[in-house]
C-alpha cells in the first residue's frame, strides 16, 4: 500500500482504468436502452439489462457541486490543500466524484463547463481522472518523479524528507535492492551463538550427530542467528529518510525462517520497501529484509521490519 | 395502509453524552441489559413483558452475526420478533416504526429498541491501533470491489463533512446562502441545550459570531456547524395500546412514519438538494392524517446545520428554497414560535454514534410525556421526528402523538 489511496481495478472496472491510462475516457452504455452507466457495473442501472459496452466519450462536463477543504480528508492528502473536491456531471448525464485542478479558488462556480485532465500518478502510467475549466490549456498532468528534485548524500542515496508525502509514498515500489556482500556462517560462529543464547541443541552444535541424524546431513545455523546477522550485511538502500526527530524500531510484522542455513554456508541479504503509511504514531515504513544462502532461491529469513519516523 | 396508532412509546433511557476519553467503557451486551433495565423501569414494566427486540447490528462489539439472539440470551428472554437495523443516523427512527408495526401486526406486545454507543473495554490482546485504522475512513468502505473504495477514496472523497459541504454549496448556487442564518440554527439549539441537564454543551452558550469565527472545515461548513461525536447509548420501549394504558408515563403513539433510501453517495442523487426525507415525511403525515403546521415541535436530525435546513424544507415546514427565510423569521428555541430540537439537537446535546438520532425520539417522548422540565413546551401533543443516515442517504420520519 502506498501513502495515497489508489484505485484497485476489478474485472468489472478494468476497461475504465485501462482507457484512462491510454488517455481516453470510456464509460459504459446499455445496448438495450442506450442509457449511460457510471461507475462501472455488470448491469444497466436504468433497465437492468446485462448488455453493456464501453464507449469513448469526450469528457465534456459541468460542475454539479464542489467544496474546498480546509482540513484534509486524509492526512496523506495534506499536500493537495485545499482539496477541490467536486461532483462533475458528464454530458452523457452520469456523475463522477473527482477533484478540480489548475483553477484558482475564485474561478470555481457551480455549473461551470469542464473538461477532463488525465493525471499520471505513478511511474507505471496509472492515471486518475481530474477536471479543469474547458478553456484551460491543461489536458495531461505528467508523472512528477518526486525524487528528481531531492539531494543525494555522500553514499549517493536520495535523501527523502518524511514531510515529502509524494516521495515517501514512491519508496514503496516493491523493488529489491541489489544483494549485499556475502558472509560465511561457520561452525565457530554457530557455537558462539549457542553459548550466548543458551540454545545448544545438537542440530546446531554437534556435527557428528547431525551428519547421522539430521535431515540436512550437517549442522545448521539458528534462525535467530541468521536474522541478527543482517547487521553485518550492508544492502544498498537507494534512499535515506531524513527530517525526522526520532526513529523507532517497532519490531517485526512477520518473521519466518523458510529454509535452513547449513554450517559453512555463504549468506547474503537484500531488502525492499513494502509499505509506507502515515499513522497517528508517525510515518511507518515497512522494510522487508530477505536473507538467502547464496545461490538459493528460497529465503532463509524473511523479516518485515517496521520502522517509525516522527 | 400503514399504522393505525395502536402502538406507543412508553419508556426510554439514554446515557448522558460524554467524551469518549472520560466515558465508562462497557461491553455492548452489558449496555443493552443496563439500558433495557433503565427503560423498563421508566415504563413501569417488567422484563417478562418484553417479547420483541430491535437492535443496532453494525459494529456491535461482541458479535458480527446473530446479534439479536445473543442479546436476547444475555437479557434472559425469548422473543417473538427480532430485527437488526443498519441505517446509520436513521436507525433510531427506523427502529421505532419497525417496533410499532410489529406490535400492530400482533407479532409481539412489547419491543426493546436499543443502541449501545459507549466503547467496549479493550481486551488484553486487542491492538488499539486497529481501532484508529478502522475509524479513519469513517463510513467509507475500503473493501476490494467497493465502488467508493475504488472511485471515491483516490480523489479524497470520504467521510461525512465534505459530502454535506457539497450539498450546501449546490444549495447555495441554486437558492442562495446566508451563513448567519445557518449559524442561527446552531445558536438557537445551543440555547435549548441549556434546558437539558444531560446536554454536553450545557453551561456553554454560543453566538452567531462565534460560529462564523470557528474553523472552516470544508466550505461552507464551520466546525461549530458540525456535530461532535460522543459516547452514549439509548433504549426505547414500544408497546401495545393495552399495555400503554397501564404505563407510568403519558404514551407517545406512533401514528405515522415514512422511510426512504436513495443512494449511498449524494453524488448520485437525482437532485442533491432534494433529500429522501421529502418522500418519507409526506408519507408519514398522510398516514397520521396531519399536516406540518399541526406539529407542536420538530425534532430534526441535525448532524450538520445544512441537514436541518434541508429537512425543514423537505418535511414541508416551508417551501423549497425558503428555508433561510423561515429560519430568519422564526425563533427556534423552546421559548419560540417554532420549537426545534428542544433538547439542543445533537449539535448541542451530543451525537452518540447511531444512538444520536434516538435523542430526538426521546426528546419528543419527554415533551409529550410532559417531563421536559425547564424546556417543557406548553403544548406538546404532536411532534415530528426525523432521522438521517449517511450523507442524507437514508432518511425516516415519525409522527408521535400524545394519548
Amino acid at each position: 500500500m502506498s501513502v495515497k489511496p489508489m484505485p484497485v481495478a476489478t474485472s468489472i472496472s478494468q476497461p475504465f482504468w485501462q482507457a484512462l491510462n491510454e488517455g481516453e475516457l470510456r464509460i459504459q452504455q446499455c445496448e438495450d436502452c442506450r442509457g449511460f452507466v457510471f461507475y462501472p457495473r455488470n448491469h444497466c442501472t436504468h433497465c437492468m439489462s446485462d448488455k453493456l459496452s464501453w464507449k469513448p466519450v469526450s469528457g465534456e462536463a459541468t460542475l454539479y457541486t464542489y467544496t474546498l477543504t480546509r482540513v484534509p480528508t486524509l492526512p496523506e492528502l495534506a499536500d493537495e490543500m485545499p482539496q477541490a473536491l467536486a461532483v462533475v456531471e458528464l454530458k452523457e448525464g452520469v456523475r463522477v466524484n473527482t477533484t478540480l485542478t489548475g483553477l484558482d479558488e475564485s474561478e470555481i462556480r457551480v455549473g461551470m463547463k469542464l473538461k477532463p485532465v488525465f493525471h499520471k500518478v505513478d511511474a507505471s502510467g496509472n492515471t486518475l481522472l481530474r477536471f479543469t475549466a474547458e478553456h484551460k490549456a491543461l489536458d495531461i498532468i505528467p508523472y512528477n518523479n518526486p525524487f528528481e528534485s531531492l539531494n543525494r548524500n555522500a553514499k549517493g542515496q536520495i535523501q527523502v524528507p518524511i514531510s515529502n508525502l509524494a516521495a515517501m509514498s514512491a519508496l514503496a515500489n516493491n523493488e529489491f535492492t541489489d544483494w549485499s556482500e556475502a558472509i560465511t556462517v561457520d561452525q565457530a560462529l554457530i557455537n558462539a551463538f549457542a553459548d550466548l543464547s543458551g540454545d545448544n541443541y545438537w542440530i546446531h552444535t554437534d556435527p557428528d550427530k547431525a551428519a547421522k541424524d539430521s535431515p540436512f546431513g550437517t549442522t545448521i545455523a539458528h534462525g535467530s542467528l541468521v536474522q541478527v546477522l543482517q547487521s553485518r550485511m550492508q544492502f544498498a538502500l537507494p534512499f535515506e529518510v531524513v527530517g525526522f526527530k526520532a526513529m523507532v524500531n517497532y519490531g517485526s510484522n512477520r518473521l519466518r525462517f523458510p529454509a535452513p542455513v547449513p554450517a559453512g554456508s555463504q549468506i547474503h541479504a537484500r531488502a525492499k520497501v513494502k509499505a509506507v503509511d502515515a499513522t497517528p504514531k508517525g510515518m511507518q515504513l515497512t522494510l522487508e529484509v530477505n536473507i538467502h544462502v547464496v545461490g538459493q532461491e528460497r529465503p532463509s529469513v524473511i523479516n518485515d521490519l517496521v520502522i517509525f519516523y516522527r | 395502509m400503514g399504522l393505525t396508532g395502536n402502538a406507543a412509546i412508553v419508556g426510554a433511557a439514554q446515557y448522558k453524552p460524554e467524551k469518549y476519553q472520560s466515558a465508562p467503557q462497557m461491553f455492548h451486551l452489558e449496555q443493552v441489559a443496563d439500558l433495557a433495565r433503565l427503560a423498563l423501569r421508566d415504563a413501569g414494566m417488567s422484563i417478562k413483558e418484553l417479547d420483541g427486540l430491535v437492535i443496532h447490528g453494525p459494529q456491535f462489539h461482541e458479535a458480527s452475526i446473530f446479534v439479536p439472539a445473543m442479546a436476547a440470551e444475555y437479557l434472559g428472554i425469548e422473543l417473538n420478533f427480532a430485527e437488526v437495523v443498519d441505517l446509520g443516523g436513521c436507525t433510531s427512527v427506523g427502529m421505532i416504526w419497525r417496533a410499532a408495526a410489529a406490535v400492530e401486526m400482533g407479532l409481539c406486545e412489547a419491543v426493546l429498541c436499543v443502541i449501545p454507543a459507549r466503547m467496549a473495554p479493550f481486551g488484553p490482546n486487542d491492538d488499539p491501533m486497529w481501532m484508529a485504522q478502522a475509524m479513519r475512513y469513517g463510513g467509507h468502505s475500503t473493501a476490494f470491489g467497493a465502488p467508493e473504495a475504488e472511485f471515491d477514496l483516490p480523489y479524497g472523497h470520504l467521510g461525512q463533512n465534505t459530502g454535506y459541504a457539497m450539498i450546501a454549496q449546490r444549495y447555495a448556487a441554486k437558492y442562495g446562502y446566508d451563513p448567519e442564518v445557518m449559524a442561527k440554527i446552531a445558536v438557537d439549539q445551543r440555547f435549548n441545550a441549556q434546558g437539558h441537564q444531560d446536554a454536553i454543551f450545557r453551561g456553554s452558550e454560543l453566538t452567531v459570531e462565534q460560529v462564523l469565527a470557528s474553523k472552516m472545515v470544508a466550505d461552507p461548513l464551520h466546525i461549530l456547524e458540525i456535530v461532535m461525536p460522543v459516547a452514549g447509548g439509548a433504549a426505547v420501549i414500544v408497546t401495545s395500546k393495552e399495555k400503554a394504558a397501564k404505563a407510568k408515563n403519558r404514551p407517545a403513539f406512533v401514528t405515522g412514519f415514512g422511510e426512504r433510501l436513495s443512494y449511498k453517495s449524494p453524488s448520485y442523487a437525482n437532485e442533491m438538494t432534494v433529500t429522501p426525507l421529502a418522500q418519507a415525511a409526506s408519507k408519514a403525515f398522510a398516514m397520521a392524517g396531519v399536516r406540518p403546521e399541526d406539529m407542536d415541535a420538530a425534532q430534526l436530525y441535525d448532524c450538520y446545520t445544512i441537514t436541518v435546513l434541508l429537512s425543514l424544507e423537505d418535511a414541508g415546514f416551508c417551501p423549497k428554497g425558503e428555508g433561510m427565510r423561515f429560519i430568519r423569521e422564526h425563533n427556534l428555541t423552546y421559548k419560540g414560535d417554532f420549537p426545534l430540537n428542544t433538547h439542543g439537537g445533537q449539535l448541542s446535546f451530543g451525537q452518540s454514534a447511531s444512538a444520536g438520532g434516538m435523542s430526538q425520539v426521546i426528546e419528543a417522548f419527554d415533551q409529550i410525556a410532559g417531563r421536559g422540565g425547564e424546556r417543557q413546551l406548553a403544548r406538546a401533543d404532536q411532534i415530528f421526528v426525523s432521522g438521517t443516515g449517511g450523507v442524507m442517504s437514508e432518511q425516516g420520519a415519525l409522527i408521535l402523538q400524545g394519548g
